[in-house]
């Protein structure tokens, strides 16, 4: 399923649809296969944020939640996966500032050093990738938080309409902002 | 982008590579860039940095994603959780009716009639008066629209979505609460009956400005500054879980914050009202 067809392939009614009869556990079935499919991009999306797992993995607990009681309350489920993707964007900036505000956040992001090597055999090549993801990544978090946000969303696979809808931008921003960062990237990586 | 002269724009090649432009538009592109070197090497550019950075953001994150099977095992219990409780909640809405029933049919048919008839005409006797009750209750429950129009001030959603639970109702300084008494020509000795309260509330983005401040009565009221509180922090967590956007929150509390409960809250009384009408309803009519 490729990710531009894989929200709306889902066997989702739309208003109006007798379907809508469905009992609550056939809306938890759904909840749980799109937990399946979008937990980890989520996650990284909420990780990408600074909070820490533990934080990140509530913030998903409560996304999900959220879209239960969406569906459950029969609201729209048009441009679904930009709908979870804002839901999650809210929340792990909420979060965010909750632990900016205790003082407690941790850690949770390692150092762009501190990350994994890439599994290849070769040291040298492993030394050279790391080194050009360290490089890619400096850059982006250099980018203003609008544009970084909306190259991870790009990076997860969701369409301009969904990043637009996720950041509550137009569509025209989005291209704009993804755009200028990929020209900084580009610039930055010496190519 | 139709000559070899004029280059294909970044934008113009980010959205060809991403699917983003219409067929047409995309065989466009597409025909210039088979004639055009200098296009095709920056689209190469552009497309590799794209497939380079989205690896990176992968890779650097995947270490830390714990396993599935716990979170899924949560969110599992949490959904049937919810479920359980809607269901229980059901129940409870019927278990009146069955148990009402029962004691009916030891009266006797007759008995059963009357008691019913009698209880319908107590019941709809009972919401009639409330109803006008609250229409009552409804005049003077809102701001005088000259005087309090509402005010907010410039805000971000993450700004309002990070104040902790106290501020989203806010308190109002004492110089600027006898300022709005002053307006609204309330004298002294009946101050204490009245809460200054927000009408755009401080978590929906309201600003602390005269414009924004009424005095609203304590005195046993249906719409009174409690029920307002709460559908400040409904439209609050609208807001916040993604489901309502800021300006239309503060257009529908700042327009009529009455018309806005009965929306947002799916009822045309206080919940608190509303309970305390179902307590008098035994036979479980629907209201």
């Amino acid at each position: 399923m490729s990710p531009k067809d894989s929200i709306d392939g889902l066997p989702f009614p739309t208003v109006g649809d007798a379907a809508f009869s469905k009992t609550p556990s056939e809306i938890e079935r759904q909840v749980m296969e799109f937990f399946e499919q979008f937990r980890d991009p989520l996650l990284r999306y909420a990780l990408s944020f600074g909070i820490p797992v533990h934080d990140a993995e509530e913030v998903i607990q409560e996304v999900f939640l959220s879209l239960f009681r969406h569906l459950q309350l029969r609201r729209s489920r048009k441009n679904l996966r930009g709908w979870i993707f804002r839901v999650a964007h809210n929340l792990a900036l909420k979060q965010l500032y909750a632990n900016q505000r205790s003082h407690a956040k941790t850690t949770s992001n390692r150092t762009i050093a501190e990350e994994q090597f890439d599994p290849s055999p070769d040291p040298e090549e492993q030394l050279s990738s790391a080194q050009r993801r360290h490089r890619l990544l400096a850059v982006v978090h250099a980018l203003p938080e609008a544009d970084q946000g909306c190259l991870r969303l790009r990076a997860e696979g969701l369409r301009y309409r969904e990043i637009a809808a996720a950041l509550g931008m137009s569509l025209g921003a989005v291209s704009i902002s993804l755009t200028r960062s990929l020209a900084r990237l580009i610039r930055a990586d010496g190519r | 982008m139709q000559s070899e002269d004029l280059h294909l724009s970044d934008q113009e090649m980010l959205l060809t590579a991403d699917g983003e432009l219409s067929t047409r538009q995309a065989a466009q592109v597409h025909a210039h860039l088979a004639e055009c070197w200098a296009c095709r090497a920056r689209m190469a550019e552009i497309e590799g940095t794209i497939v380079d950075f989205a690896r990176a953001h992968r890779q650097t994150l995947d270490s830390q994603l714990p396993p599935i099977g716990g979170p899924r095992a949560l969110l599992r219990a949490q959904l049937a959780e919810l479920v359980s409780k809607r269901e229980a909640a059901s129940r409870r809405w019927f278990l009146p009716f069955t148990s009402g029933m029962r004691a009916a049919a030891l009266m006797g048919a007759a008995v059963l009639v009357a008691a019913v008839v009698g209880r319908i005409l107590v019941y709809h006797s009972t919401l009639r008066g409330a109803n006008s009750i609250v229409a009552a209750f409804e005049r003077g429950a809102l701001p005088d629209r000259s005087l309090t129009p509402g005010a907010t001030r410039r805000v971000a959603i993450s700004d309002v979505c990070s104040m902790a639970h106290e501020q989203v109702v806010g308190e109002v300084s004492v110089s600027l609460r006898q300022e709005v008494f002053r307006e609204y020509g309330i004298l002294s000795a009946h101050q204490d009956d009245y809460e200054v309260d927000y009408l755009i509330a401080p978590g929906l983005g309201g600003a602390e400005d005269i414009h924004n401040l009424w005095p609203e009565p304590y005195t046993s009221r249906a719409w009174n500054a409690h029920i307002k509180d709460t559908l400040e922090e409904r439209l609050h967590q609208l807001v916040c879980d993604g489901e309502l956007d800021l300006p239309t929150a503060q257009r529908d509390i700042a327009t009529d914050w009455i018309v806005a409960y009965k929306k947002y809250f799916h009822t045309d009384r206080p919940l608190a009202l509303r309970s305390r009408l179902e307590s008098v309803n035994p036979l479980g009519f629907e209201m």
